[in-house]
């Protein structure tokens, strides 16, 4: 695993003060389709490459971030404040 | 009104001072400890919050963004905490957390020697200088530290895990001792 995150608040630190949330989707409209809802909630991609996830630096500063991961290599490529930025790079 | 009055008694006040010519270990008196939580926005509220402490001799240390303690030896007079709220209002929100949580200190040659077998956190002098504060885990508890001089560091800790970090953190020292 990534076993030292580097956290854009507290500096690198290890894995094991995070909690990991899962794959970052720009969230559908409240009115959209119940097939965007579905595939929103459901459905994963699963790449072999560069992926965005939500972790919580739960034992830290307690701020939600959008971590860029490669899946295959683990290699952290960015790390942000999920506050900072609104636009999420993967769609749903 | 209840008939019984909560006895109030300092959670580490029946542990024995873990000491040596290069460790000390021990608890500080659990007087005041405000969390400060800033609303969004406000930016440059260190001064402010800087100002409201000095006048009480507290120290202001940085959680994560947005986060603060005041920290203080003496308990804070229930009227003097509500004129600190009053005055923190618009800007940021108080919440006493004096018996929430627990200060330790550590201290001596080998205290950064000892946290370092429980956390994750660079405790290298250039990059945790004194006065710099993080939260971290230690072991699997999670602590506020600070480095309050070359060779001292002031721990915070939920008051719930207090003694079993102070357990902890004398078993980490053992070897110093």
């Amino acid at each position: 695993m990534a076993s030292l995150v580097p956290c854009p608040n507290c500096g690198r630190r290890p894995k094991e003060e995070f909690t990991i949330k899962g794959a970052a989707l720009s969230r559908p409209a409240p009115g959209a389709d119940a097939a965007d809802w579905f595939n929103y909630v459901y459905l994963r991609d699963n790449p072999r490459g560069t992926y965005e996830e939500y972790w919580h630096h739960t034992s830290g500063c307690r701020r939600w971030l959008v971590l860029t991961r490669h899946t295959l290599t683990h290699e952290v490529a960015a790390c942000r404040d999920a506050a900072d930025g609104s636009q999420l790079e993967g769609g749903a | 009104m209840s008939e019984f009055r909560p006895i109030l008694r300092p959670v580490l006040g029946t542990k024995q001072t873990v000491s040596s010519a290069t460790l000390k270990l021990s608890p500080l008196p659990e007087g005041t400890i405000i969390h400060v939580l800033a609303r969004p926005g406000e930016e440059d509220i260190v001064p402010f919050l800087g100002s409201l402490a000095k006048a009480a001799q507290h120290a202001v240390r940085p959680v994560s963004p947005g986060h603060w303690f005041i920290v203080g030896e003496e308990p804070m007079p229930h009227q003097e905490v509500k004129s600190l709220f009053a005055a923190l209002e618009p800007r940021a929100t108080g919440v006493d957390q004096s018996h929430g949580r627990v200060r330790i200190r550590i201290e001596g040659k080998m205290a950064s020697r000892a946290l370092s077998k429980g956390t994750g956190l660079d405790l290298d002098p250039s990059a945790f200088p004194v006065g710099q504060s993080a939260v971290t885990l230690i072991g699997h508890i999670a602590a506020h530290i600070t480095r309050v001089g070359s060779e001292a560091f002031e721990i915070i800790v939920l008051r719930g895990f207090a003694e079993t970090l102070w357990d902890d953190l004398a078993r980490m020292s053992l070897e110093f001792c």
